[in-house]
């Protein structure tokens, strides 16, 4: 069955702000998800709030638009339900790392076979411009006249940090690149993490819309960067926030087995000494 | 380039044609979709100008399929839209709340000047000569377009010293 892009997307039209970031993202995941030739009703898309977090439901997939930094919980809760589901986590920055930022490590070191999107725009856009944890540091904003005081997260470092087998950056600027990292992610065995650089076109900062990020972007791959290599991720993370690196940080040659193939096999090996459901209540009774 | 996957030295004529018919495809879906962007938006000037270049995109679509057909008949094609990426269809980023009328044309004249970038680089690679001269056709209806988008921008007065984004109370809420 050959599906095209149009097949991921529903009827629903974004209420995204014209010129957002996000149109392309969602562009991007029609595409990747039309090469991955898994058809919508074997997807599950889950979010948690934002702008960003509007995603799931302009595509056909299986939606749910959760809570408020807890797209991972319970997009983890659907893959152990249902492992044979092709799940999908997105968000934005301050769902991911601020409100959401204690389940990011847990996600990564369980590595169940999640893809990850975080949309980071620097900013909480759908509550009109107030700093988000990677913001950078001395951004004005109209609940901090006098500019951050903090250092921003580096959502690559973090994630790289913890573990994460997949790492990887993209921009709407790129959509071609864009799409090619989104698919890739999908294909990665294992927990996959994509930060794109989706500019808020109403309450970013001028200097980093689209326009700068074709201006700024340069691809890992130009640079020579070797995706297997953790030690030259981490180098090259670092600079989050001063350069705009696209491309595929770091795939794990390697990937350890997931959350869920490791918890079939437990059950497997249980299975033969496992108690029958109605005898388990024994177990507790004292004797 | 904004294509990925296609060989322009052994294109065929076939192929071209239908790529030529993609291209305008993707623009009119594009226009289509800011328009819509546009209405929820509160923007009807710019969203009016839009629905016009889906109309139009959608014309030279139809034009280049005929042409398709009648060489072609029904054989299937090697192109498909996922080889595309924003060819001659306006970026989302060009898009702004209340974006006016002299605004929406500017974006039109960009991705008029888009296309025609694109086929003047694919050109020179290109070794087929019918091919070539379809790419020639399309590269000179480019200007065409552009000369009419510049005479519409001509008739417009210039936009007042507003910026229109100042007033913008963004986000809207999901129907």
């Amino acid at each position: 069955m050959t599906l095209t892009a149009k097949d991921f997307k529903s009827d629903l039209k974004p209420i995204w702000c014209p010129g957002c970031g996000d149109f392309g993202v969602v562009q991007a995941m029609y595409r990747a998800l039309a090469a991955i030739g898994r058809p919508p009703h074997e997807i599950a898309f889950v979010s948690g709030i934002g702008c960003s977090s509007r995603i799931p439901g302009y595509t056909t997939a299986y939606g749910f638009n959760s809570v408020h930094g807890r797209a991972l919980p319970i997009a983890q809760g659907i893959k152990l339900a249902r492992p044979q589901l092709l799940v999908l986590a997105a968000g934005g920055d301050g769902d991911g790392f601020s409100i959401g930022g204690g389940h990011v490590p847990h996600a990564i070191r369980r590595n169940m076979d999640i893809t990850y999107v975080v949309m980071d725009n620097q900013i909480y856009g759908l509550t009109k411009g107030q700093l988000s944890p990677t913001s950078p540091r001395g951004l004005q904003t109209v609940t901090s006249v006098g500019g951050s005081l903090e250092q921003p997260i580096n959502p690559l470092l973090y994630v790289l940090a913890y573990g994460a087998g997949f790492v990887a950056q993209g921009t709407p600027a790129d959509m071609a690149g864009l799409t090619s990292i989104i698919e890739e992610a999908i294909r990665y065995p294992g927990f996959a993490f994509v930060n794109v650089q989706s500019p808020c076109v109403t309450y970013g900062r001028e200097d980093q819309q689209i326009k700068a990020h074709r201006e700024q972007m340069k691809t890992l791959v130009s640079l020579g960067h070797d995706a297997t290599n953790m030690a030259d991720a981490l180098a090259r993370a670092q600079h989050y926030g001063s350069e705009l690196y696209t491309g595929v940080f770091y795939k794990n040659p390697e990937p350890p087995q997931t959350f869920e193939a490791q918890a079939r096999e437990r059950q497997t090996q249980l299975g033969p000494s496992a108690r029958p459901r109605d005898r388990i209540l024994d177990m507790f009774r004292q004797h | 380039m904004p294509t990925k996957g296609i060989d322009y030295r052994t294109i065929s004529l076939r192929d071209a044609l239908d790529l030529a018919v993609l291209v305008e495809e993707e623009a009119k879906e594009r226009y289509l979709e800011l328009a819509d962007q546009m209405a929820l938006h509160h923007t009807p000037d710019a969203e009016g100008f839009f629905r016009f270049m889906a109309d139009n995109e959608d014309k030279h679509r139809v034009e280049l399929l005929e042409r398709r057909h009648k060489l072609f008949d029904h054989q299937p094609s090697g192109v498909t839209r996922e080889m595309l990426f924003d060819v001659e269809a306006p970026d989302y980023s060009e898009a702004r709340v209340f974006m006016t009328a002299r605004e929406a044309l500017e974006t039109a004249l960009r991705s008029e000047t888009k296309a025609w970038t694109f086929f003047d680089k694919v050109l020179p690679l290109l070794l087929d000569i019918g091919v070539r001269g379809l790419f020639e056709e399309l590269r000179a209806e480019e200007v065409h377009h552009q000369e009419l988008v510049r005479r519409e921008l001509a008739k417009l007065p210039p936009d007042d010293a507003f910026c229109h984004e100042d007033f913008a109370d963004e986000p809207v809420g999901q129907d």
